[in-house]
């Protein structure tokens, strides 16, 4: 922050100057704390059931104010409509949170502020919320829009899943842009559109990837390989004990990892939708090592899960 | 000597030019002092020897006194003085000189060459035009069969397989380079019309192409991680000998050709198909054909696509309306940012503050976060065809009676569009009128905006009161992220003009 490097900088001459820089970053960062318990706190309050019934009661035993209510001269209590409101907000709010972190699919209307949009600018907008690691990851979006007048035929306006999720595929498989394809029983020939199975496989195609990069992520933190990048010290003797020099996604979708071996092996794996391991090569200096092969398909447990790559490795050695 | 056969393998990037060369000097010349030197003492890393060794003085060898580059016995001497160098003012003309006459004077290696170009485009960022271009699979893929999204790129298969694309009577340098700031590789190609990769294609004897280093020889393609796109750097039209000009361009398009076959593989076959946008921002290009989240979500859409958007189902937060929080939220994309007094702002004051902030808000709602002066985003050229039919000449009518505009909207039937909601309804009278044409003359009206930052001075424009921000259509947000398009109906049509 500028404060920080301004204190630095006075540091050097003037040593009550820093004092009071250090004084006023410390009481910042304390307004900062207060603000956000203060929101807190709104939050809380206005979330709570009994908040919105005293507003309620409060309301209902005033006379009905006039429409321009607001008169700071008048004395009595103070209008409390715009507290109701705020409070039924908050509610509506939490409610839509629920929704979110539950079903994780959610809808929303958007109004597309380009005045030559299709349909009024009507736009159907799609949240997909996925959580990995117990966070959410930040939402995806899927904008739809209605390009054919008195048409139900929907189609993907704007959205915001990376290009390594194949939108354009699954939207040609289950949202196929072809007349009639709205219509109950549409022209003959012609797919219906499904934005249900449309959106479910998306969703799933998400979901996958974030399980496949999550488990990618464990598995370098399993073989301890972003500490040592971090510390970048010649660890010479940590050497020793390190078996795997490198695990990362080989592709943009992350179905193929790639595991590098202290010894100079090096293996690519295949992950298929199930985040199974479908396939898998090593190949040493001796040529293949069918053995850790084997181990990282499954061997004879049967589980090729992508998962257990690590365990199943760590079996293998020790 | 070594003997010199056709081949077709790719030339070394050992491979010397003679310092005496003119294109060498000019190439170093190119380069500002500071980065020039920091060029040569990544030369004089100790990693690097085999490709970029400045001539040493050997164990027994006397210094000669005559030279007035004395040379030097060790790699650290010789890192020193250029440190010194780098310390002490002085000219670049100094720097250059003690490069091709001393230190390197046998030569500089394809390879030098190559990071002093690549230097060059760092610190000139905008030096090249880029256009950007997707992979496609060659076959439609049938519906049933799930498509690979993102071709993989593993740099030394791919150039491998480029190699094998350019002819044998083509020699090509390749240089890989991964970009400091932007999640991209670059490619520089530079060919050279020879059979041979000895020294004798760099050497510009009698019957031979010179060399020369002008842009047709040389071109860049850009790879953005995890993305089906690949820019690749536009010659300028600088026409060097009418002669060799057909030559290089077909060069350059042979191995344009290799590149989609370069990434393909057995039963996966891929082409290049344009996307109509070029810009000379390398960032620009990663923002809307990269591999994030915001190549479908550009203008006011990019607030979805916001690394900034706290947007998780876990906050409470309803964005109160404090005063620290009136600012900056834009979730309905500027519907309820627009008061009905659409009418009034014409006899306001320009100075209004209400005005004033009125039209900030409608700019957020219309380009959400993106085109700012300093986002370092910006593309310089943007070309738009209307295919509008031409509006028939009416007289604007200053109190015309609600039946009429009720009258022209049922006449008009099913092709009404835009109407965004009652408010504006006066706005919308007149856009109908112009809509309405009985002919379909469709004069061509080309646009072209062109600026430093185009989409930020349009914004600074709507925030200005110049361009009416509601009435502005679409394609002047940038949300369709291209550079050249058709517009239909107030729509692009050529680019994507569908975010699929």
């Amino acid at each position: 922050m500028t404060s920080s490097s301004a204190s630095s900088v006075s540091e050097v001459e003037d040593p009550i100057g820093a004092e009071l820089d250090a004084e006023i970053s410390s009481l910042k960062s304390q307004i900062s704390t207060l603000k956000s318990q203060r929101a807190l706190q709104a939050r809380h309050i206005l979330s709570s059931h009994t908040t919105h019934a005293i507003l309620s009661r409060l309301r209902a035993s005033k006379p009905a104010p006039p429409s321009s209510s607001s008169n700071p001269t008048s004395s009595g209590p103070p209008d409390v409509s715009p507290l109701l409101q705020t409070s039924s907000q908050q509610l509506a709010h939490n409610q839509e949170n629920l929704y979110r972190a539950c079903a994780s699919i959610t809808t929303f209307p958007i109004q597309d502020p380009d005045p030559n949009a299709v349909d009024h600018g009507k736009v159907l907008g799609i949240r997909i919320d996925v959580s990995s690691l117990g966070r959410f990851a930040r939402p995806y979006y899927v904008m739809l829009n209605k390009p054919c007048v008195g048409e139900d035929v929907l189609r993907v306006h704007r959205h915001t899943i990376p290009p390594c999720i194949p939108v354009a595929a699954l939207a040609a498989r289950y949202l196929p842009i072809a007349k009639g394809a709205g219509e109950e029983g549409g022209a003959k020939g012609a797919r219906k559109q499904n934005l249900g199975k449309f959106i479910r496989a998306l969703r799933r195609e998400i979901v996958a990837y974030h399980n496949r990069t999550t488990v990618i992520k464990s598995l370098r933190r399993d073989f301890k390989l972003d500490e040592d990048r971090e510390k970048r010290g010649k660890g010479k003797g940590k050497e020793k004990e390190k078996i795997i020099a490198d695990i990362s996604a080989a592709d943009a979708e992350a179905k193929q990892v790639r595991i590098e071996w202290v010894d100079g092996k090096i293996g690519r794996c295949v992950v298929g939708e199930s985040g199974m391991v479908e396939k898998c090569v090593v190949i040493g200096e001796q040529g293949r090592d069918w053995e850790v092969e084997r181990r990282i398909l499954g061997g004879d447990k049967g589980d090729a899960s992508m998962r257990g790559i690590g365990e199943r490795l760590r079996e293998g050695i020790y | 000597m070594s003997v010199s056969i056709p081949t077709t393998s790719a030339l070394s990037p050992s491979q010397l030019v003679p310092s005496t060369h003119p294109t060498v000097s000019k190439m170093l010349q190119r380069l500002s002092r500071p980065s020039l030197l920091s060029l040569v003492l990544d030369w004089l890393d100790e990693k690097n020897q085999e490709i970029t060794a400045p001539y040493l003085l050997g164990p027994d060898e006397d210094p000669d006194e005559q030279d007035p580059y004395p040379a030097c016995s060790s790699l650290g001497e010789l890192r020193e003085i250029y440190s010194d160098l780098q310390a002490r003012k002085g000219s670049k003309r100094d720097v250059v000189d003690r490069i091709v006459e001393g230190d390197w004077r046998d030569g500089l290696t394809l390879y030098q060459l190559a990071m002093a170009d690549m230097q060059y485009l760092y610190d000139h960022p905008t030096s090249q035009k880029w256009s950007a271009l997707k992979i496609v699979p060659l076959a439609p893929p049938s519906p049933s069969a799930k498509p690979a999204t993102v071709p993989r790129f593993h740099p030394s298969t791919f150039l491998q397989n480029l190699q094998r694309e350019v002819l044998p009577d083509v020699k090509a340098h390749y240089n890989l380079d991964r970009h400091a700031t932007l999640p991209l590789w670059i490619l520089r190609i530079y060919i050279i019309d020879s059979p041979y990769n000895t020294p004798l294609a760099l050497s510009s004897k009698a019957g031979m192409a010179p060399l020369s280093f002008d842009s047709s020889r040389l071109f860049y393609v850009a790879f953005p991680d995890a993305s089906p796109y690949i820019y690749v750097s536009l010659t300028t039209a600088s026409a060097p000998s009418p002669g060799s000009l057909s030559d290089n361009r077909s060069l350059r398009r042979l191995t344009l050709e290799g590149i989609p076959k370069a990434f393909s593989r057995p039963r996966e076959r891929y082409r290049l198909e344009g996307t109509g946008l070029s810009a000379r921002n390398l960032h620009a290009l990663c923002e809307s054909r990269g591999g994030g989240r915001t190549n479908a979500a550009g203008g006011g859409w990019s607030v979805y696509a916001d690394e900034e958007r706290r947007d998780n189902p876990l906050d409470m937060t309803v964005h109160l309306p404090t005063p620290e929080s009136q600012m900056g939220e834009s979730d309905e994309e500027g519907s309820a940012e627009k008061p009905p007094q659409v009418r009034g702002m014409k006899r306001r004051r320009e100075d209004d503050e209400g005005v004033v902030q009125r039209r900030k808000l409608v700019a957020q709602g219309r380009f959400g976060n993106s085109a700012r002066f300093g986002d370092g985003k910006g593309i310089e050229r943007l070309d738009i065809r209307l295919e509008d039919p031409f509006p028939a000449p009416v007289s604007l009518p200053s109190g015309s009676s609600p039946d009429g505009d009720l009258d022209r909207g049922a006449r008009r039937g099913e092709r009404r569009k835009g109407r965004r909601s009652t408010i504006d309804q006066e706005l919308d009278r007149h856009k109908e009128e112009e809509d309405d044409a009985e002919g379909s003359w469709r004069p061509d009206i080309r646009i072209t905006f062109q600026g430093a930052h185009l989409f930020a001075g349009i914004r600074a424009l709507v925030e200005a009161g110049v361009v009416d921000g509601e009435k502005m259509p679409g394609w002047m947000t940038g949300e369709e992220g291209v550079s050249v398009g058709v517009v239909r109906e107030g729509r692009i049509r050529g680019g994507r003009g569908n975010a699929l």
